[in-house]
């Protein structure tokens, strides 16, 4: 009978088994996205900056793809996935709308992408997203994902290297967690938002090298879409 | 393990190397800098191998990393130029789709875990308007334009020199002296390099690769001398 | 025509008694239904020109192009079904392109013609396809000099000093005849194959074409290029001027 389970030492080798330089597919880009979501609005921001190690090769890149007036998507890990994440849901997207001659809504988008990311669960897109958009009755909202596509929507997610440094300061000022009957939750108007995410960033700027450079902020209104530009610390 | 041998070999660590390549974009076109060595290891295996190809009558490229995958993509893209020429339809093609290209080539190597180890910078200029186009594709798919770009130690040692020296009004002539002084600076610094070096420019006249040539060096600096201490000139 | 009825015409694998393949016989009379091509052999290059029939007066200028390239320095011409031409068109690049990726040089003319031959011939050798129904005018230029060939749809290659093929054939193969191609030069072929082909068109059956032509020469640095679209003009009024003198003069006669 023949014998599977003895291993086959490799001569040469110090504990038997061979050492395969590996090609390593995947590298961090930095960057961070987050989106702030109110009633009648929601916001999308993300840093320009794009790291390698601890060298910035460019301070301008783009971290968000726009859908359609009312959906935004916004992608923080590596470059290189991002680029091809985008180039999918862009093609996606048109086919849908050639296909059921409308726009795809918050929501068809927020499960397309789940999908999508989902397709690649063996090799991932190394990506960490956030959609953000209006639904049917005009109110924000926005899906934060994991790398592989689970998601969960919400009022406010932020996704990517400045993670931990801002969402307890969102869980904080928008969520209002530390209430346990959310009694007295603020309710953010649109400029109250976009000044609480320029904090963050600054904030998270001082302490996470792989935030800086350009803050874009994208609004989101039934007027449509509109970009701010925040400049944030360069070094 | 039964069989215990992998039926395919890729490319995991490069082996005949070049060192950086580095670009600037300027107001009438681009320039583009790399010096003409490639290595094996330590070993300079030949000082004069070009690094820097014309792609078309409005884009060149300049390579870093392994040399055997560059020869790959220079004959794709030659590949790529010849059927364009046979399309006849006078709509050149543009430097930003070339970028996009070589992108989805080295994305779509990286995914078969086969990579082409390099790094590229493209150069161009948009024919329409005479604008500079700069970009950079590397060994994982990575893709950027930026208005100044190195790879390698020029990454550490060029980009600072030449986000300096940028302006949006710098004329290709300025840039041409700019990237020479990098690739001097870089000259002295980066062991994988030599003095002997092309500089490509990029206009709406057209692509044009110079000759390989010496940089002009000097060894006199008080600090590159044998002996010399930091500390004795320090204001530290 | 002999065979009617006799059913030696419905296979190109089967043959008639007397030895002949009537499927691609056929192939070549779709030739010949086609606007006339001619080209010529010059002492620094060669030329094609197609007279391109308009099947439609709306049809707007340019399209359906009938001269294509293959290689930097191989030029085609197509007489005949033109979508079966493009296939050829295709298969000439692909085979260009395997040359140059295999031996690391740009593909000679004669290599490519023979490829592209064979590559017709089998198609006349199976039930199960159809022959190609167009003629292609091969015009190269590289180590071995200019060269001018054609493919036909029988797969036979010739190679030429000067060729015609299409409606007109017979008629411009007597005005190539004439021409001192030792001697002519590029520039002055465009002008006596304008001339030629204007004087073989049928403006009674066929009034509205298109005068199309390449040419791989010195002039063009040795590479296919497009004859200047002002040369092609000028070559063409020169000719058709001559052909209105010349019928004027007949008239003359006559009265």
């Amino acid at each position: 009978m023949m014998d599977f389970g003895t291993p086959v030492l490799e001569p040469g080798s110090a504990n038997g088994t061979k050492q395969v330089p590996q090609f390593n597919p995947y590298q961090d880009n930095g960057g961070t996205v987050a989106s702030i979501a109110g009633d009648d609005y929601v916001i999308v921001a993300a840093d320009t900056r794009f790291t390698l190690g601890y060298s910035i090769p460019t301070r301008k890149i783009s971290r968000v793809l726009k859908i359609n007036d009312k959906v935004m998507l916004g992608t923080a890990g590596m470059q290189a996935d991002t680029c091809a994440l985008h180039k999918v849901i862009s093609t996606r997207m048109r086919m849908y709308e050639h296909d059921n001659n409308k726009r795809m809504t918050f929501n068809a988008v927020s499960q397309m992408l789940s999908t999508v990311l989902y397709y690649k669960r063996f090799f991932p897109y190394y990506t960490f997203n956030i959609v953000a958009g209006l639904d049917d009755k005009g109110e924000g909202w926005v899906c934060g994902y994991d790398a592989i596509g689970s998601f969960e929507q919400r009022k406010i997610v932020c996704n990517g290297a400045g993670t931990k440094l801002m969402q307890p300061v969102f869980d904080n000022q928008v969520d209002w967690a530390q209430s346990w009957d959310g009694a007295g939750k603020p309710n953010l108007s649109l400029e109250q938002a976009t000044d609480l995410m320029k904090d963050a960033f600054t904030s998270a700027a001082e302490r996470e090298i792989t935030v800086g450079d350009t803050l874009q902020i994208y609004k989101i209104t039934k007027d449509g879409i509109q970009l701010e530009e925040f400049e944030l610390k360069k070094d | 393990m039964f069989g215990g041998q992998d039926s395919k070999q890729h490319t995991v660590q490069p082996y005949v190397t070049g060192t950086s390549v580095i670009g600037l974009k300027c107001a009438d076109g681009v320039v583009l800098g790399a010096d003409t060595l490639v290595s094996y290891g330590s070993l300079a295996k030949n000082r004069k191998t070009s690094r820097l190809m014309t792609v078309s009558n409005h884009c060149s490229l300049g390579f870093s990393g392994e040399y055997s995958d560059f020869q790959e993509i220079k004959s794709t893209l030659e590949e790529l130029m010849i059927s364009e020429y046979c399309m006849a339809d006078n709509i050149p093609m543009q430097p930003r789709a070339i970028h996009q290209y070589l992108a989805r080539v080295m994305y779509e190597a990286r995914n078969k875990q086969d990579p082409l180890y390099n790094q590229l910078v493209i150069g161009g200029v948009l024919p329409a308007t005479g604008e500079g186009y700069l970009g950079l594709v590397d060994l994982l798919g990575t893709n950027y334009e930026s208005e100044m770009i190195a790879t390698g130690y020029g990454t550490y040692i060029a980009l600072p020199l030449l986000r300096k020296a940028y302006r949006p009004d710098i004329t290709v002539a300025e840039g041409r002296k700019v990237i020479e002084d990098c690739l001097r600076v870089l000259y002295y610094r980066d062991a994988r390099s030599i003095d002997t070096v092309q500089i490509s420019t990029v206009t709406k006249e057209g692509a044009e690769t110079t000759e390989p040539f010496k940089l002009e060096t000097s060894w006199d600096f008080k600090k590159f001398k044998a002996g010399s201490r930091l500390i004795d000139e320090s204001t530290w | 025509m002999t065979s009617i009825g006799t059913g030696y015409d419905l296979s190109s694998s089967t043959f008639s008694p007397e030895g002949r393949v009537f499927q691609t016989e056929y192939a070549m009379k779709s030739v010949e239904n086609s606007g006339t091509a001619v080209g010529a052999r010059c002492s620094d290059g060669v030329v094609i020109a197609v007279e391109k029939v308009y099947h439609s007066r709306m049809m707007m200028k340019g399209s359906l192009r009938r001269v294509h390239f293959v290689e930097k320095h191989i030029g085609v011409g197509i007489a005949g079904l033109l979508p079966d031409g493009r296939q050829m068109v295709s298969k000439c690049r692909e085979e260009a392109t395997q040359y140059r990726e295999v031996y690391g040089e740009p593909v000679p003319g004669r290599v490519l013609v023979d490829r592209l031959a064979r590559f017709t011939h089998l198609y006349t050798l199976y039930w199960h396809v159809r022959s190609f129904g167009c003629s292609a005018l091969v015009a190269a230029y590289d180590a071995e000099g200019p060269q001018l060939y054609m493919v036909e749809p029988s797969g036979m290659l010739m190679r030429y000093n000067a060729c015609a093929t299409g409606k007109a054939k017979q008629q411009a193969k007597t005005e190539l005849e004439k021409l001192k191609l030792g001697e002519l030069t590029c520039r002055e072929a465009v002008t006596e194959l304008a001339k030629t082909i204007v004087n073989v068109h049928d403006s009674t059956k066929d009034k509205l074409y298109e005068l199309e032509m390449l040419w791989v020469c010195e002039e063009s640095g040795r590479t296919a290029q497009f004859v200047p679209q002002e040369l092609i003009d000028e070559a063409r009024k020169a000719a058709e001027d001559e052909k209105d003198r010349e019928d004027d003069d007949d008239d003359m006669d006559d009265a």
